[in-house]
């Protein structure tokens, strides 16, 4: 009776295990899957600017739990003055870089604190920088188009003019500088067309120069700025000239900050020729704080990536989201066989486990032949004979499959704590189906022994033949 | 009888199969993540830096350090020849399609037949190096037509810009010739190469009058996960003790292959790329791993469901045993003419197993590689001794108990 439980419960903790495995295989693979880096982009539409804000408002899009990482990049070149070289520079999120790009290997670490920049092998090679030694980078502003809008221009830093028509038909023109956090900082009007007594006031009257200095543009007439009296048609000219302001070319100061080398980076791919720096950094030297891409690790199937994807390029008015398709598309055939791989070792040891634990149940049953054969002289029916075989088959599957499916599901964990260090869930209909699939093994391995040892002579059985 | 000979039949071939699956699978799986394409690339040592650093437009002097097209050959001639399972070289250029735009053209093999000193033959480029290319218009380009070195690939991208469709004609204007061309077909690569040309390394190479010159080369190759020597390797493998360079030498680290690479291909560094390298041995550790487990899972399960029967079958005997007491038989007699027994029954059930699961690993291999596994020689001694240790532990206990029955009793048939 104990070997035949003992079977039984092997053979169901065989069962749950495996299968609890097997449902969990995809997503757990899934996860180490996503070491081949990013398989989703998140991209600007045309004429559009990507920020951190949006990638926030992305991100709610896609299931937390399904998120591995997202990392935000801006590309610029920046210069090397005194070594008169000119690196991209890559601004990005160090907490998250090692997340959706988990192949980087440095020799150092990652920076943590602004000032510090992470080299790629190959310029760490060509300027000899090394963990701890200092670079000094510059950011050049480029050559500005003419056809900057004036919210284009309103950016940290800039020297801004403009012009508007003031009193009689002539222009007032103005110049503007924008101090780091986008606010006016000096500004100067050349109001020489105006009547020197009245409008011609504006570029020298200091109580109403004063109004201009740290207000945020565009400004509005009525609230920020108070007209000069006797000089209305003008003043508000100077508003409207303030408003409408353009930026000049090369009117942004290149800006230059020291950095520490805390990493070398290598990767065997392109990245070794970046320069790679916080945000928070890139943003100080170029007055900016737009993204070019987001690189995101998804731990999704490839349609339900193709679906996150359609539905943040379709809500969203600003971003859209493209997959690599080198990585979703390969993963999913790797990780499909692999799944059928895990499938047809369990189904294949699930069956002969299955046929194990029958044939050690029919032996069970066999061996009691006598015991049935005297009952049979004692006068019991053959149908009640089988009936209470039967009921002991299955209180036996009943019990070694409430055994097994908790054992099983214990292995299982066992087993994915160890080989994807992470816990596994639990399939609460599982428990059930063991329970089941044992009962009927254990029943059906009894029927055979018992009509076999029913349809003998009682004599015979009793003789020991 | 014949209950225990099924059994252990079925416990065999259960670990016949794992184990065949296990041994095998690293492989398979190693196979099936070449899709991920190139894990090293080839570069001119001279070259690699400046071109990547610098802005400088293709074409421009300062890259003038290039790669023989006439030794990619000798990358089936290293050590580790058998593993290098697809390679193609690239070269790039820019040319004029029309008075104000140009292009990014990148010329390399698709399915480039080569004809080794070896006597082998294989088909490389890029047609294997991209799976994960779709081609949404036309064909890709064949190599062994006639036709090929006047026909070129357009992205998706860039033939939606500009309006092209498979079979058009484009005129190309390099830096040293021109000529006209045809699209046998568009891809989608969902990356930076959908806005560009893809066509014969011939044609590019006569635009750009670079004959026999190659700017890079990407290689896939199966390769061992890294480990600890591998790393040290990888940083210097002069520093190496003549031992450790030999083991390293000798196994299929990335890091020695590109070491054999550099030996044969002139003036050229190979680096790993990490990207795909890496995630390649994180994928195989963990489903080796894995697989490790289901199978010591499922032959703990066989081997106490063997034991257990034969424990039964034993118990069932009691009263021959008893009566073989009864008539005189000596104890060592009895332990002896049963476990005889017992072994050859589980002779005959391992060698059916054997031949059973050596049928599973084939039907796992079929169905999910499309190849079979091959069959370790190592597996039939292993679970051989398995087996005979199951069966013998299996009746020992049982034996035990059985010769210290009193046979009067046992005969009554009283326990």
């Amino acid at each position: 009776m104990l070997i035949a439980l003992l079977s039984i419960g092997i053979g169901a903790t065989i069962l749950a295990g495996l299968v609890t495995i097997y449902v969990d295989v995809p997503r757990q693979m899934g996860a180490q899957f996503r070491s081949y880096g990013a398989n989703m982009l998140i991209l600007p539409k045309e004429g559009e600017i990507l920020d951190s804000d949006h990638l926030a408002e992305v991100l709610q899009k896609i299931p937390q739990d399904e998120l591995i990482g997202a990392t935000p990049y801006r590309y610029v070149r920046l210069d090397m003055t005194s070594r008169q070289q000119s690196f991209t520079a890559a601004g990005t999120d160090f907490t998250q870089v090692p997340k959706t790009s988990p192949y980087f290997s440095i020799e150092g670490a990652y920076p943590e604190n602004t000032r510090e920049v992470l080299v790629g092998k190959s310029i760490a090679d060509t300027i000899g920088a090394k963990v701890g030694s200092t670079m000094e980078l510059t950011y050049q502003p480029t050559a500005l188009s003419e056809n900057l809008s004036p919210e284009e221009s309103r950016v940290p830093n800039a020297m801004l003019s403009g012009s508007a028509e003031g009193f009689g038909g002539g222009m007032v023109y103005v110049s503007l500088k924008l101090d780091e956090k986008g606010v006016i900082e000096s500004l100067e009007i050349d109001a020489g067309t105006q009547t020197p007594e009245y409008g011609g006031r504006v570029s020298e009257d200091e109580a109403f120069l004063a109004q201009f200095t740290g207000k945020t543009l565009p400004l509005s007439p009525d609230k920020d700025i108070d007209a000069l009296s006797g000089a209305t048609v003008t003043s508000e000219a100077v508003v409207t000239a303030i408003n409408t302001a353009q930026m000049t070319e090369k009117s942004v100061k290149p800006q230059t900050l020291n950095f520490t080398v805390t990493g070398i980076l290598t990767t065997g791919g392109e990245e070794e020729g970046y320069v790679f720096l916080a945000l928070g950094d890139m943003e100080t030297l170029t007055g900016s704080g737009q993204l070019d891409v987001a690189e995101l690790s998804v731990s999704a199937g490839a349609e339900q990536l193709e679906a996150y994807a359609d539905a943040i390029t379709q809500d969203s008015g600003t971003v859209r989201a493209r997959l690599v398709k080198r990585v979703t598309r390969s993963e999913a055939s790797v990780l499909e066989k692999l799944t059928a791989l895990v499938f047809l070792v369990t189904l294949v040891v699930l069956l002969l486990t299955m046929i194990c634990v029958s044939t050690t149940m029919m032996a069970v049953v066999s061996e009691r032949r006598r015991e049935i054969g005297l009952r049979k002289a004692l006068g019991a029916s053959d149908g009640s004979i089988r009936k209470e075989f039967l009921g002991e088959g299955l209180f036996l599957g009943l019990l070694g499959g409430v055994m097994g499916g908790i054992l099983g599901f214990v292995f299982a964990q066992v087993v994915s704590v160890n080989v994807f260090g992470s816990s596994i869930t639990f399939q609460p209909l599982l428990l059930p189906i063991t329970i089941i699939v044992s009962m009927t093994i254990a029943a059906l391995s009894c029927l055979l022994p018992i009509k076999r040892a029913v349809a003998i002579d009682p004599a015979l059985v009793l003789k020991g033949e | 009888m014949l209950l225990i000979a099924l059994t252990i039949a079925l416990g065999a071939s259960l670990a016949t199969g794992m184990l065949n699956v296990v041994l095998g699978v690293e492989e398979k799986v190693n196979k099936e993540l070449k899709n991920y394409g190139a894990n090293i690339v080839v570069k001119p040592k001279d070259s690699s830096l400046l071109s990547d650093i610098y802005d400088v437009g293709e074409g421009s002097e300062l890259s003038t350090a290039y790669l023989r097209e006439d030794e990619l050959g000798k990358l089936k001639t290293i050590f580790w020849a058998f593993n290098i399972v697809d390679f193609t070289p690239f070269l790039d250029t820019q040319v004029q399609i029309s008075e104000n735009a140009s292009v990014k053209v990148t010329g390399t093999w698709f399915n480039h037949h080569l004809d080794l000193p070896t006597g082998e033959s294989l088909d490389a480029g890029v047609v294997g190096m991209r799976s994960w290319w779709d081609i949404t218009e036309g064909r890709w380009l064949d190599e062994k037509d006639e036709n090929a070195s006047a026909e070129v690939m357009a992205g998706t991208a860039l033939a939606e810009r500009m309006g092209w469709h498979a079979g058009d004609t484009v005129h190309l204007k390099g830096s040293h010739g021109e000529k006209d061309v045809t699209i046998a077909g568009i891809y989608d690569a969902g990356g930076d190469e959908d806005d560009q040309l893809f066509t014969t390394l011939d044609l590019v190479q006569f635009l750009t009058d670079r004959d026999g010159k190659v700017a890079s080369i990407e290689v896939s190759a199966l390769t061992t996960p890294d480990n600890e020597l591998a790393r040290r390797a990888a940083r210097n493998p002069a520093a190496l003790s003549s031992r450790d360079y030999e083991t390293w030498y000798c196994t299929a680290y990335v890091s020695a292959i590109c070491y054999q690479i550099q030996e044969v291909i002139t003036g050229s560094v190979a680096t790993a790329v990490r990207k795909v390298a890496e995630s390649e041995g994180t994928i195989l550790d963990k489903t080796k791993l894995l697989m490790i487990l289901i199978t010591a899972l499922s032959l703990i399960g066989s081997a106490l469901g063997i034991s257990n029967l034969v424990t039964a079958s034993v118990m069932e005997r009691s009263q021959e045993i008893g009566l073989l007491k009864a008539i005189g038989a000596k104890d060592r007699s009895i332990t002896g003419v049963v476990m005889t027994e017992i072994l050859i029954t589980a002779l005959i059930g391992f060698a059916a197993g054997y031949l059973l699961g050596f049928g599973f690993a084939q039907l796992i291999g079929q169905s999910v590689f499309g190849s079979s596994i091959d069959m370790d020689p190592k597996v039939a001694p292993i679970v051989a001794g398995l087996i005979a240790l199951v069966t013998i532990a299996g009746s020992l206990p049982a034996i035990r108990m059985v010769l210290r029955l009193r046979p009067a009793e046992v005969l009554h048939g009283g326990h």
